[in-house]
């Protein structure tokens, strides 16, 4: 997919608990406000959220509010890896600046991670990235009280195992003894033990104590004097002061690799939705199949039940598809009916609020917040394209869960403008395409209108200044080519005016039920004259033919094909126009007896402006217009028209029509 | 004849002319209403695209007082102005482009069935002659060429509409509110089949005398045959 860049400027600015936040939102508000462009402030909310001290919670509250003072619309998703999230959401907001304060960068430390502002560069590269400068640093220390406060402090069962452990070493110990193995082996249980607490609990305070209290233990236990304190030999302090740091170290690792594992875990889980996702939107075609997923996708990923609603054009919105999750496929999905209970008005209003603002709201927003459901926006570049309902009763969703869920929205807005993207293009094609053919059809038209018009004002002025000398045999041939000329542009007329009642490709049909034999007779009073140079003769079933036809359309399809044969055929041919019931539909043929199509010639026969290149009997070519009509007329009627060989030569021309049974009132 | 295009107009009194009918011409609805009213002509020529009135009108002034032959001239090939100028109590239609012949073929039909209308006028109107085809109607039969003609109860009804009303076009939903009293698709269907097979008992062999006209999405009309 390629990026849309879209003309006007959008800045998007990141939003933190820092005190310096306030500085970058205001720098952004600034440029918002110079280039006249849309301001977006974001929060992305880490998993730990919960876990910040209330000091920089209420300073993140402040900044979100200056933001929205400074006319920001301030939008808040959850994620773990600040800079991917921004990245993700200023390509789907189509951002054009990202404004992020300096505090992001942080100074060279040993175990430097890389900074926001390279991380945000290797994801968003096409972003413009403004940092603001700012000389505090309290940022750091924010990190280090995290690192020391909140979800550091062990759990009551961290404890109980940490003593069930330790308890567990000592009773190996025990056994130890009771075989005779020296104090050695012991020690290393004791190790063992520590090893375990700090893999299994969270708090490394735990490990420490446990080292402590490991090497009391043993000392009580197994050390002499047994059942004390004391020791005899200092060497123990040292292990003691080794299996502290065994400890620490082990459980920071642990720690580290236990955060990992739930980071991939969450990693893959969340690339898994997406690339399902992803997967089944390739298949959609339209844009109910594309909501249909995102409300599939959503309803399992969160296990609730979610509503899509759209909203067409200028009408009203309406309630498009309900996605019952913990039912087997074939309940799952329902489309209401347009009579629901009244109280859904309410489900309406939310949602036409959020279609209109592309802001969410409902449960956990300040919009209607007493509801017991989310309502999100499916939008990309200011287009609203539905607004998805989850009904949560009153839980909120946990901030990962959270985040794969605005992802799957944002991969559906994409999926839905480039579908609407597909759909402006073929609509521009067919626009251009039909310019195409009008203005070819006028041109051919000017040149053959033209040319008998020439031929019959000439003529006219010949008479009228030269009646007296001409001789009988010329007057007679200049008002016999007068006559064909004339005969020869109402032919033209009609069939341009049929033309002219294909609108936007569409042929608007006046259907009656006729009889086939009325039709026949009704176009055999309008051929060309030369059909009385020719043998014509009708064929008529024994059946009554009754088909649903536009009976004037029908008629010129028939005039066209029976013309055609008079102007293909020599002098004295035989010209048969039969009507029958073929299985289940009527067939109307006409065969002549004249030199035929080559095969290599029969497909473009019914192509527009085609003339091929025989000489017609008068010598003009013609527009060209004729089959071209009748196979549009024909398959608008449901029919097929088809040119075959006649034997021993000669052309078949037939086209069906659908048979159509009547009950006879008496 | 009333007809605003001057080169039709020509063109038409020029035919009326060669063949020795006697004719008068007005160029809008009312001056046609005018001269109607003060010379009692015997057919009517009517434009349907005059300039002051709409033709539809000019027919229902003058059926109000007479039930002279009118002829419409239309210019569009659409069907709804014809079926309405019929509908009006309008006769025959023309449409422009027309030949001189087809002028002159409905010129004679109307002349014919004024022939009729007038033999109307006589006593003896319990039985309808034309051509070779005649209808008793106190016996409630119909013949051809003195054979009798085995019609079912509609096609004998749908006969002698058409034969009361000789020489006139009627439309699809004339003849089912005559012979049903409703119009419904399903009846003009009906129709349909039903003057299929009423014409082919009426014009059994290839060539035999036409006595029902068909008229492809208008209606249906009996010419008086001699």
């Amino acid at each position: 997919m390629e990026s849309n860049i879209a003309p006007a400027e959008r800045i998007l600015v990141c939003l933190s608990s820092s005190p310096s936040n306030k500085k970058v939102i205001e720098a952004a508000a600034n440029m918002a406000a110079a280039f006249g462009a849309a301001f977006t402030a974001l929060y992305v909310k880490p998993d730990d959220y919960d876990m910040l001290p209330l000091e920089d919670r209420e300073r993140l509250k402040s900044n979100i509010a200056f933001a929205e003072e400074k006319g920001a619309s301030v939008t808040t998703i959850s994620g773990n890896d600040a800079a991917l999230q921004i990245a993700e959401y200023a390509r789907i907001s189509a951002a054009t600046k990202i404004v992020i304060g300096r505090s992001g960068i942080g100074r060279k430390r040993i175990f430097r991670k890389a900074s926001l502002t390279d991380k945000l560069n290797i994801h968003a590269p096409n972003a413009q990235i403004c940092v603001i400068p700012d000389s505090e640093r309290e940022l750091k220390d924010q990190k280090e009280r995290l690192r020391i406060s909140g979800q550091l402090m062990p759990t009551l069962k961290d404890c109980i195992i940490s003593i069930l452990i330790l308890a567990a070493s000592t009773g190996l110990g025990f056994l130890f003894t009771h075989f005779g193995f020296s104090e050695a082996n012991i020690i290393t249980i004791y190790i063992l033990g520590v090893l375990s607490i700090s893999v299994t609990t969270v708090s490394p305070f735990l490990g420490a104590f446990g080292s402590l209290f490991s090497v009391l233990l043993f000392n009580y236990f197994f050390i002499d004097p047994k059942h004390s304190f004391h020791t005899y030999e200092p060497e123990y302090a040292v292990t003691f002061f080794i299996m502290l740091i065994a400890s620490l170290i082990t459980g920071s690792l642990a720690n580290r690799l236990k955060l990992n594992a739930r980071i991939s875990a969450r990693e893959t889980f969340r690339t898994k939705v997406l690339f399902d996702t992803n997967r089944l939107l390739q298949d959609a075609v339209n844009s109910e199949e594309v909501l249909r997923i995102a409300a599939k996708q959503v309803s399992s990923l969160l296990e609730m039940d979610t509503d899509i609603y759209t909203k067409q054009q200028s009408g009203p919105i309406k309630k498009m598809i309900s996605y019952k999750a913990f039912m087997d496929d074939a309940q799952k999905e329902t489309i209401p009916k347009d009579e629901e209970d009244a109280d859904k008005d309410d489900e309406l209003r939310i949602a036409d609020w959020v279609f209109e603002k592309r802001f969410p709201a409902g449960s956990g927003t300040k919009k209607y917040s007493k509801v017991s459901a989310q309502y999100h926006p499916i939008a990309i570049n200011d287009h609203c394209y539905g607004v998805i309902s989850v009904h949560t009763e009153k839980k909120s969703l946990d901030h990962f869960s959270s985040s794969v869920f605005t992802s799957i929205l944002g991969e559906c807005a994409m999926a839905l403008e480039s579908l609407r993207n597909a759909e402006e293009k073929e609509k521009a094609a067919i626009i251009a395409r039909n310019e195409q053919l009008r203005s070819n059809l006028l041109r051919s038209i000017s040149h053959d209108i033209r040319t008998p018009l020439t031929s019959i004002s000439g003529n006219a002025s010949n008479l009228l200044s030269h009646y007296e000398q001409l001789d009988k045999q010329t007057l007679l041939q200049i008002f016999s080519d007068i006559y064909d000329d004339s005969e020869w542009l109402i032919d033209l007329v009609e069939n341009l005016l049929f033309i002219s009642r294909i609108e936007n490709g569409q042929m608007e049909l006046h259907l009656s039920l006729d009889v086939i034999s009325d039709v026949l007779e009704e176009s055999l009073k309008h051929i060309d004259k030369r059909a009385s140079e020719h043998n014509i003769s009708v064929v008529e079933s024994d059946e009554l033919l009754l088909a649903k036809m536009d009976s004037k359309l029908i008629t010129q399809v028939m005039i066209n094909l029976i013309n055609n044969a008079i102007k293909n055929t020599p002098r004295g041919s035989n010209i048969q126009i039969i009507s029958e019931k073929v299985g289940g539909v009527i067939m109307v043929s006409v065969k002549d007896d004249g030199p035929g199509i080559d095969d290599d010639k029969k497909e473009h026969v019914f192509d527009m402006f085609y003339t091929g290149d025989n000489k017609v009997a008068d010598g003009r070519r013609g527009l060209g217009l004729g089959l071209a009509l009748c196979k549009s007329i024909v398959e608008a009627h449901g029919g097929r028209i088809s040119l075959k060989d006649n034997k021993p030569s000669g052309c078949c021309f037939s086209f069906t029509l659908p048979s159509e049974e009547i009950i006879i009132n008496e | 004849m009333v007809e605003d295009d001057i080169p039709v107009s020509n063109l038409i009194v020029t035919t009326l002319k060669t063949h020795e009918y006697k004719y008068l011409s007005a160029k809008n609805g009312s001056e046609a209403l005018l001269m109607a009213s003060s010379h009692n002509p015997d057919v009517v020529f009517l434009d349907l695209g005059l300039p002051d009135m709409d033709g539809v009108d000019v027919i229902k002034e003058i059926r109000g007082w007479s039930n002279m032959p009118i002829i419409v001239i239309s210019a569009r090939s659409d069907d709804e102005d014809k079926i309405e100028a019929l509908d009006a109590g309008a006769d025959d239609y023309l449409t422009k482009p027309f030949s001189v012949e087809e002028l002159l073929a409905r010129l004679r039909v109307t002349i014919r069935r004024l022939s009729l209308m007038n033999q109307e006028l006589m006593p003896d109107n319990s039985e309808y002659k034309n051509g070779e085809l005649k209808i008793d109607f106190a016996a409630g039969c119909a013949y051809l060429k003195d054979t009798e003609l085995k019609l079912t109860p509609i096609e004998y009804k749908l006969l002698c509409l058409l034969a009361k009303n000789t020489g006139k076009v009627l439309t699809h939903t004339y003849i089912t509110q005559n012979i049903w009293g409703r119009s419904w698709e399903n009846d003009i269907a009906s129709l349909r089949v039903f003057m299929v097979t009423l014409r082919k008992k009426l014009e059994p062999a290839e060539g035999s005398q036409q006595y029902i006209q068909t008229h492809v999405g208008i209606g249906y009309r009996m010419l008086k045959v001699d």
